[in-house]
């Protein structure tokens, strides 16, 4: 079942109405139905997949904490269990791919495997999140709990279920255990954040990405042609994966649940970690907390004191442990080499501004004059990272990355102009929307997405004529082309 | 110190009825404080609701507002549309050939027409319309051949799995202007026998209460026409940009070759072959095809071959298949299914179920051999 479909309009509507009539534990055996029957709707078969992850990680937990002598061991059989199941539906075409093509380097000749393996939708996220609920049991940040009905509910939360944000356990699960109550106003403002989500993914999103899709299908695209479909690309997957972050922090809130921010108007980053403090919240602070953490405070242990390569010992901890972490979030986000070498890209971004910044710091008078030109710079580099992310064939971002403007004719030239600027058309709404923020006083910024209950007649009718407005949008400008969220296919 | 009892007694009722009144206002201010805010939701959403209304104002001061009714009025709303190609019934007349081809680039790529003319000694004429499907074909047929009054020997129609019962498929005006006429009652009827859903009707009802697709129709042309001003400056580059740039730079040979087709597997829906025939364009092909003696030809194009087997069927398919031939060849028609044919492996195809350019040749003979009683 997808966000943008009448049948889940209908779904959601039954189920909110029904929710706020029983009593909590109902509450929660309704959450329960509602997200199996979300995530079965998709296919059957993947329920079988997430009570496993569930019922694994629940009794590691409780393992963890009755018998501390074998907590280690409870930890490790959650993460293979988790990292497994992952691996094995996410990563063995391309693990065998690649093995069958290493070996015909060396001239040996295997057939790959004719195995054809369904990725389960969010398998991604709901791993993840209910991994870390172990990590946490195991490093004493939460306690295992012994309802097994709220560890369901905790893992298969049908809003935020097949892309995110990822909660952690001591967010999430105390929400799901206390009772929650209907708030009016909050419910105001959660529909105001869905009626962005949809603007944002059906106006945006969808219409950008027929331009950025059909650049991408261009077996030789000139320089300019596809700089206007990466920057199309760019506005098209921060405005479908925010869209989904809204929707599904709107749904929750109407079911009494408040979800963390996933975005921060990314594109307004003056730099690569701004960046990643902006970009995919819920995925970057998870892999910072369970794998950057843990990666430096082993190196750390490991690494000689003096330079090295010119390097002093924590920047050379840093290096490591930031290249690696990414590597392996570009991993997570998808069988395929592009993505590895995105996140490696970012990595060495973050080195780099990590390495400069300790070399040379500028006044704070010259700080502010520079900002524009960091803006400027990260927003590039951010778009080169697009490419190699949209690109999954490494000769072509190869062949892309080299591209003259000089070579091209003056018909692609305009075309190239053409959809760049159309891509922007399109766009405008983000970034005004973004600036505003940036520019405008805070408590008049937070009028498209608060987190406090106001009642002030001139901003609900403020928050009514903006809804009505982007409903008119949905229902004009709204895309033919239906295209799925693209975090599904992570 | 000790308490008169009766000074007990006559304050219990007085601190009752306190807590009475006390008990009262909290119940008034808790209502209050539930009443504004759900007050406020209403107000959200009939803000919401009403304001794009406002459309239909717009509608009323534009000349978008008085369009003449769609040929179509189950599918699309009152709008402009592109003009109906006339010239083709005349060209058809003047050419007068023994063989037509319809489809989309499934027959684009398959048959090359004048090779096809060489083979059987007669003229060929091709009706290719990329992405195009059955309500296309079917409108073509009858508004083009049939309104020629040309007799060909058979008429060939190349269709993928579940195409020729699925009207619904690729229902876009951008394609149907050019062979609609101003109204088309049969396929209206068919298309409403699908247009009867939930989702159908509260589409319908939206579109009618807003009115939308008329400012739709005037804005995105606006919208999508902006850029090209400050794209190219002289006015003759402003005015074939968009043209050249779709003829030029997206055009096929300059899109990369892919595996992935562009339609997916069909859904058990669709493989209802009892249930879909009679909202299918199919029996008013036939039916036109009977009233004008012309043979009909069909042909199903085998969909991209897996390694080096031919892709696989689900039973569904297959029964869906073995029916449509029974139907077909029940009615007079010619069927004939590419599916499994030795000489169409993975290497002649292109991207998805596309052929390559330079085996057109092939596929066009293969035609010609595999149905000598069509061509004879």
């Amino acid at each position: 079942m997808i966000f943008h479909s009448l049948t889940f309009v209908c779904f959601f509507a039954v189920t909110v109405a029904l929710y706020w009539r029983l009593p909590h534990r109902w509450q929660n055996v309704l959450l329960l139905v509602a997200s199996y029957t979300f995530y079965g709707w998709i296919h059957p078969w993947f329920l079988a997949l997430i009570f496993a992850t569930t019922f694994v990680d629940y009794w590691s937990a409780v393992g963890i904490e009755r018998w501390p002598a074998h907590r280690r061991r409870f930890l490790w059989f959650s993460i293979v269990s988790n990292v497994g199941l992952l691996g094995f539906f996410k990563y063995f075409g391309f693990f065998a791919d690649n093995v069958v093509a290493s070996a015909a380097l060396f001239g040996w000749e295997l057939s790959r495997p004719m195995v054809d393996i369904f990725l389960p939708v969010g398998i991604s996220f709901y791993t993840f999140q209910s991994m870390s609920y172990t990590i946490d049991v195991y490093r004493g940040h939460t306690h295992a709990r012994h309802g097994f009905l709220n560890m369901m509910v905790f893992v298969s939360f049908f809003p935020h279920l097949v892309a995110g944000p990822i909660m952690r356990a001591t967010n999430l699960l105390p929400q799901v255990e206390r009772e929650r109550r209907f708030s009016a106003s909050s419910a105001r403002d959660a529909t105001l954040l869905i009626a962005w989500g949809f603007f944002k993914k059906l106006v945006i999103a969808d219409n950008v990405g027929v331009i950025a899709n059909k650049v991408f299908a261009l077996a030789e695209p000139d320089f300019y042609m596809l700089w206007a479909g990466v920057f199309a690309f760019c506005i098209q997957i921060y405005a479908d994966f925010s869209a989904y972050a809204d929707i599904a922090r709107g749904t929750a809130k109407w079911l009494g649940f408040d979800l963390v921010h996933n975005f921060d108007h990314p594109y307004l980053a003056t730099g690569p970690t701004d960046f990643w403090k902006r970009w995919n919240i819920s995925l970057t602070t998870w892999f910072r907390d369970y794998v950057f953490f843990p990666l430096s405070f082993a190196l750390s242990r490991r690494v000689d004191e003096g330079r090295r390569f010119g390097l002093r010992a924590d920047l050379r901890i840093y290096a490591a442990a930031t290249l690696l972490t990414f590597l392996l979030s570009g991993l997570w986000h998808g069988a395929s080499w592009n993505y590895v070498i995105w996140g490696g890209y970012h990595g060495l971004l973050l080195v780099i501004a990590r390495a400069s910044a300790s070399a040379w710091r500028p006044r704070r008078r010259v700080r502010k004059y520079l900002r524009p030109f960091q803006w400027a710079g990260m927003f590039a580099l951010t778009n080169v990272g697009w490419l190699i992310f949209r690109e999954p064939e490494l000769s072509m971002i190869w062949r892309d990355l080299w591209l003259s403007p000089f070579q091209s004719t003056q018909l692609q030239h305009q075309a190239g102009v053409y959809l760049f600027l159309l891509a922007f058309l399109y766009s405008i709404p983000l970034w005004v929307q973004s600036l505003w923020v940036r520019f405008v006083p805070s408590d008049l910024a937070a009028a498209v997405d608060r987190d406090e209950p106001d009642v002030r007649f001139g901003r609900v009718l403020g928050q009514g004529a903006l809804a009505g407005v982007m409903f008119a949008a949905i229902l004009v400008l709204r895309s033919y082309t239906s295209l799925d969220f693209i975090y599904f296919q992570f | 110190m000790t308490q008169d009892p009766g000074s007990i007694q006559q304050t219990v009722p007085v601190v009752a009825a306190g807590a009475s009144t006390l008990d009262r206002q909290a119940a008034a201010s808790r209502r209050r404080a539930l009443v504004r805010p759900v007050a406020s939701l209403l107000l959200l959403a009939a803000l919401a609701a009403v304001l794009p209304l406002g459309l239909r104002a717009v509608n009323a001061f534009t000349a978008t507002g008085k369009q003449p009714e769609s040929y179509l009025p189950s599918a699309f709303a009152p709008g402009p549309r592109r003009p109906f190609v006339g010239s083709a019934v005349e060209g058809l007349r003047n050419v007068n050939p023994a063989y037509l081809v319809i489809g989309d680039s499934m027959a684009g790529t398959r048959v090359d027409h004048r090779y096809l003319a060489k083979l059987t000694g007669r003229l060929v004429v091709p009706i290719y319309e990329p992405a195009s499907a059955s309500a296309y074909w079917y409108l073509a047929y009858k508004n083009w051949v049939v309104a020629s009054g040309i007799r060909p020997r058979a008429v060939i129609f190349y269709f993928r799995d579940w195409m020729l019962t699925d009207p619904m498929f690729r229902l876009n005006p951008q394609h149907l202007d050019r062979v609609a006429l101003q109204r088309e009652p049969e396929l209206d009827r068919i298309v409403a026998q699908h247009a009867q859903g939930t989702f159908f009707r509260v589409h319908a009802w939206l579109r009618d209460a807003y009115q939308y697709d008329r400012v739709r129709a005037w804005l995105l042309p606006l919208l999508e026409r902006a850029p090209v001003a400050l794209a190219a400056s002289r006015p003759k580059a402003r005015r074939e940009l968009l043209d050249r740039m779709n003829n030029e730079i997206f055009n096929l040979e300059g899109l990369r070759e892919m595996a992935a087709a562009d339609i997916g597997e069909a859904d058990l829906e669709r493989l209802d072959f009892d249930r879909n025939l009679p909202r299918s364009v199919l029996p008013e092909l036939l039916k036109l095809a009977r009233e004008n003696s012309t043979r009909l030809a069909f042909i199903r194009v085998q969909r991209r071959p897996e390694g080096n087997r031919p892709p696989r069927q689900s039973p569904e398919l297959q029964e869906y298949t073995r029916k449509l031939k029974q139907y077909l060849e029940a009615n007079g028609a010619y069927f004939h299914d590419e599916w499994g044919d030795p000489e169409l492996p993975l290497s002649i195809y292109r991207d998805g179920d596309h052929i390559r350019r330079d085996k057109e040749k092939h596929t066009t003979e293969l035609l010609v051999r595999r149905n000598p009683g069509l061509f004879r």
